[in-house]
């Protein structure tokens, strides 16, 4: 205990001295140095401001670069009166530049403030993103964390999402009337997450399909997506030894006029009447219309997607809706492999955290406004 | 003769192993229980001959009461105020009951309902075929032809639907060419409740390899299911095909006047009676010795599940197997180290390969009831299972259900709806206190809020089951006065909390106390002494974070009927958790079994 206040005497009084010194220090007129946590390339040049600014018709500053070996400076940037920083994004990496700031009077020659030398250079880490840094790493160690737990056999609990613990049935349904599985993976490119996520479901029920025998229809909006889908429905057919079952024109190219498209998803609701539809990816203006004709057809309607704007005419029009996020959750719900529970399992508990330190972050800052506490100096990036 | 002019009603219950007769009379504007009497069936060699056990237990009923029941060897049916019966009627589970097989096309669809269809007819099902089921064609085939089942319901399809999966399982059947258990002649009944539109595949099909019989779909729609139909055509082919085929009922079943029933059939029709007429839910329970037998009404819709592997004597390992050693053993106020397991194993063998012995020490009857408690919840899981909802019908949903979406096909089973839990079975009906038959209702049923407990006096509900189709004011006259033995109402708090916090305060006057009030505790099991027929309105108030039904802490005023045992308070919380700790549990069990007084004089005897 004894040394522990003598410790933290000793820490108060260096901090005393370090502060008492830094004041005594006297701060030089013109200051170069090169700009920290940059890619390099860059300068800063700051100086004090000239007592000239208070004169009527002081017309501002100048900056002037020298480089090694350079008789004459030459003028980058004229700076208008009140500012006292310019930054030099002209300069080369390690060659060190002379910069000098002059006043410039309403008459008379420019009064030089003061000379001062730095070489620009780019460093390895931005310390300003070590914040960034313990995230992701944070973040990394909680996934594999769960990653391995789920490959070491632990259960992993999932809470239950209607939508898909619905998918059965659906199927189930559309067997037992005779009619087909309409699939719909929206307007959404390949490159979309919400139409990766609509992909991998869209492979869980074509094996169902295939187990079932029932018929699978799957207009596309994008000749690519219908490319990976029909691959992806091919293989489904194949891995639940029914290859022979798998029709190519099931998965087909419509069109990439959206109410084109739309048009021709209602008409095969209207003709084939398929007991289930699945809206899975993104959606626009068409979701109201697809789910109103599929409501009106008797079907089963099962939707899913990351549109907020979307979300209420899907939630009132089908029998279950999966919210955005519950969309990328599917994989891993309906594999249950261990990599994709894992991964689930790991950003839920890092956005908890992080979700946590959010709120916990802006409590502290509200006390810190009101108490003056300087904690909002914690918050400051330093960015810009 | 004018049903409203029968005074004097014979029934019989021809079981496995006993024959049960009962004699019912008018008295007054009351129908009573008169007497009882039993006798061996004689299904079996030497007799082969069912009737003789029938003339046997009614000749015992003939002795008791000095009315001649019997005449040219035959039961005496007149119209005459001093001799024979008015109306005689019978039930059967005699020669392994009635066991089918069902199949359907989508497992959790047609196929289940089919299984509903069967198991409210009185069957015991022996396996549910579907199109997912996952089995291949040879599995399917095999199967069919191991089990021999007495016929075979074929359902799949809603009209208008599926018509290959359907000829498909039709094929199977064909191919597999079963032969029924009885009577090598005939051919196997098998009945059509699927798509209307493949009748004709299906007659083409089965109509010269089985004996065919079509009816109405029996889900014409997803949204709708139509059981009716099936079931009646079920109980018709009991009586032209089995019962025709065993011994002596074809003699039977000219001495009675309404067709013999299965006997779980029966108890299911008495429940739904009961449950029709005073608006209730019930649940009936029928622990045998093979199967354990649930019927439930809620929400009006009946259900009837039979867990064929779950039973007190011939099942009794499976329920071993099924539970495991530690969760019967949870229930036995013993340590673990005083129990040996191996012996504990052999005892429950033996009771398997000698079903008709009887627990001869305390130790023993506390074991056989912790079997019966372990039964009892894994029959009541699998009902739950099958007590659903239709699956896969369309639903109406509102923004309102964004982060609510229910899920069609939950289970019916709501316990806090539950108003009646009877009980029935040697286990319950004949357990030597009746504390002890609501003890094991309790802890295998878990009830919630608050629940009538009752059991079966002298299992007469089969019998009761079939008047029931004929006389229901009878039936239900003579269930509630001769057939139930009360025990009480069970006022069970949902939720957990710490143990001595307070869990549940009862506020009301009581009969021979004045005015009660108590405050129990979590973890705590009161037993409040009412009589038989009294009622007390009480006043209930669960402590935070408890429930009786009207939400946390929210209290209730409701009639608390007494019974034989009394009105049991059990404050062990919702889910029921049994102590971890091995001192912790024997000490509850202890205290709990005190309380009730379930075993009278056990602690003072282990001390000793």
């Amino acid at each position: 205990m004894k040394n522990l206040t003598r410790a933290f005497t000793v820490f108060l009084f260096y901090f005393a001295a370090t502060a008492l010194t830094a004041a005594e220090e006297a701060e030089p007129p013109v200051t170069a140095r090169d700009v920290p946590n940059d890619a390099g390339g860059a300068v800063d040049i700051t100086w004090l401001a000239s007592p000239l600014e208070k004169e009527e018709g002081f017309q501002g500053y100048d900056v002037q670069r020298r480089a090694p070996g350079k008789e004459a400076f030459e003028t980058i940037a004229e700076i208008t009166p009140g500012e006292a920083v310019y930054q030099d994004k002209e300069a080369e990496d390690g060659v060190p530049y002379e910069y000098r700031v002059r006043a410039l009077p309403a008459e008379g020659p420019p009064v030089v403030l003061g000379v001062s030398g730095a070489a620009a250079s780019g460093q390895w880490f931005n310390t300003r993103r070590t914040n960034v840094l313990v995230g992701v790493i944070f973040v990394t160690t909680v996934i594999v964390f769960f990653i391995y737990r789920a490959k070491g056999g632990a259960e992993l609990f999932v809470r239950k999402i209607a939508g898909l613990e619905a998918v059965d049935e659906a199927i189930g349904r559309a067997t037992e009337m005779g009619k087909p599985i309409l699939y719909v993976t929206g307007l959404g490119d390949a490159s979309e997450i919400s139409t990766i996520a609509a992909m991998t479901i869209l492979a869980k029920v074509a094996t169902k399909t295939a187990e079932y025998e029932t018929p699978l229809i799957v207009p596309c909006y994008d000749p690519i997506v219908m490319m990976v889908e029909k691959e992806m429905v091919r293989e489904a057919y194949a891995e639940v030894g029914k290859p022979d079952a798998f029709d190519e024109d099931s998965v087909f190219y419509v069109t990439t006029s959206q109410f084109g498209y739309v048009a021709a998803v209602d008409g095969i609701m209207v003709r084939e009447r398929p007991a289930t539809n699945f809206y899975m990816g993104a959606f626009y203006a068409e979701s109201l219309i697809l789910a109103e004709t599929g409501a009106a057809t008797g079907a089963i309607q099962i939707a899913g997607t990351d549109r907020v704007t979307q979300l209420p005419f899907f939630i009132t029009a089908c029998d279950y809706t999966l919210m955005g996020e519950e969309l990328y959750a599917a994989t891993a719900y309906l594999s249950r492999d261990p990599l994709f529970l894992g991964s689930l399992k790991g950003q839920d508990w890092s956005k908890a955290v992080i979700i946590t330190a959010m709120v916990i972050g802006t409590a502290l800052l509200i006390v810190s406004v009101h108490l003056g506490t300087g904690f909002a100096k914690l918050f400051e990036t330093g960015a810009g | 003769m004018e049903l409203s002019n029968v005074k004097t009603i014979l029934a019989t219950d021809c079981g496995s192993t006993t024959t049960k007769a009962i004699l019912i009379q008018k008295e007054g504007d009351e129908y009573r229980l008169k007497v009882r009497g039993e006798a061996p069936t004689t299904v079996e060699k030497p007799a082969e001959d069912v009737t003789r056990g029938v003339l046997n237990a009614v000749g015992e009923v003939e002795e008791l009461t000095g009315r001649k029941l019997i005449a040219d060897d035959r039961v005496l049916v007149v119209e005459d105020e001093n001799e024979g019966a008015d109306i005689y009627m019978s039930t059967s589970s005699a020669g392994g009951g009635l066991q089918m097989m069902v199949a359907g096309v989508v497992k959790t669809m047609t196929a289940e309902s089919a299984q509903r269809a069967a198991l409210g007819a009185g069957a015991i099902v022996m396996d549910v075929l579907a199109s997912n089921d996952g089995r291949l064609p040879h599995q399917k085939i095999e199967a069919i032809r191991r089990l021999r089942p007495d016929m075979i319901l074929l359902s799949g399809g809603v009209d208008g639907g599926t018509v290959s999966h359907v000829v498909e399982l039709g094929e199977l059947i064909g191919a597999a060419d079963p032969r029924p258990r009885f009577g090598a002649s005939f051919q196997l009944p098998v009945i059509y409740a699927g798509n209307k539109d493949v009748r004709p595949n299906i007659e083409q099909t089965l109509g010269e390899k089985t004996s065919l019989y079509v009816v109405d779909n029996i889900r014409p729609v997803l949204e709708r299911e139509n059981l009716g139909p099936a079931r009646h055509e079920i109980h018709n082919l009991f009586m032209e095909h089995v019962m025709a085929q065993a011994p002596g009922y074809s003699k039977l079943m000219s001495w009675t006047a309404v067709p013999i029933m299965p006997t779980p059939a029966a108890v299911g029709a008495i429940i739904q009676t009961i449950a029709e007429r005073e608006r209730l839910d019930v649940i009936g329970v029928d622990v045998g010795g093979a199967t354990t037998d649930i019927f439930s009404v809620f929400q009006k819709v009946f259900n009837r599940t039979v867990s064929a592997n779950l039973g007190l004597s011939y099942s009794i390992s499976n329920v071993l197997a099924e539970a495991g050693l530690a969760d019967i053993i949870r229930w036995v106020p013993l340590p673990k180290a005083e129990l040996d397991e191996r012996a504990l194993r052999d005892r429950i063998r033996n009771k398997m390969i000698r079903p008709t012995t009887i627990p001869q020490t305390l130790t023993e009857l506390i074991i056989e009831q912790a079997i019966a408690r372990e039964a009892l919840r894994l029959a009541f899981v699998q009902h739950k299972g099958l007590a659903v909802g239709l699956k896969g019908i369309q639903q109406e949903r509102t923004i309102s259900d964004a982060f609510s979406q229910t899920m069609t096909g939950e289970t019916l089973v709501n316990m806090l709806t539950l108003d009646m839990l009877v009980g029935s079975g040697g286990v319950l009906s004949h357990a030597p206190r009746r504390v002890q038959a609501a003890m094991m209702l309790i802890d295998g049923f878990r009830p919630e809020a608050v629940t009538f407990l009752a059991v079966d006096s002298i299992f007469m509900m089969p019998q009761l089951g079939v008047l029931s189709t004929v006389m229901p004011v009878a039936a239900t006259q003579v269930f509630e006065r001769d057939c139930l033995v009360r025990l009480g109402s069970c006022v069970a708090p949902i939720g957990n909390g710490k143990a001595g916090h307070a869990c549940l305060r009862i506020t009301a006057d009581w009969p021979g106390r004045g005015h009660v009030e108590e405050e129990i505790g979590y973890g705590e099991m009161v037993l409040l002494p009412l009589g038989v027929g009294e009622k007390v309105v009480a006043k209930l108030d669960p402590v935070r974070p408890f429930d009786l039904g009207e939400g946390k802490g929210q209290a209730i005023e409701t009639e608390l009927e007494g019974g034989v045992v009394g009105v049991i308070l059990d404050c062990r919380g919702r889910p029921l958790h049994l102590p971890e700790d091995e001192t912790a549990r024997v000490d509850a069990l202890g205290r709990w079994l005190t309380a009730l007084n379930v075993y009278p004089g056990y602690g003072e005897q282990r001390t000793a």
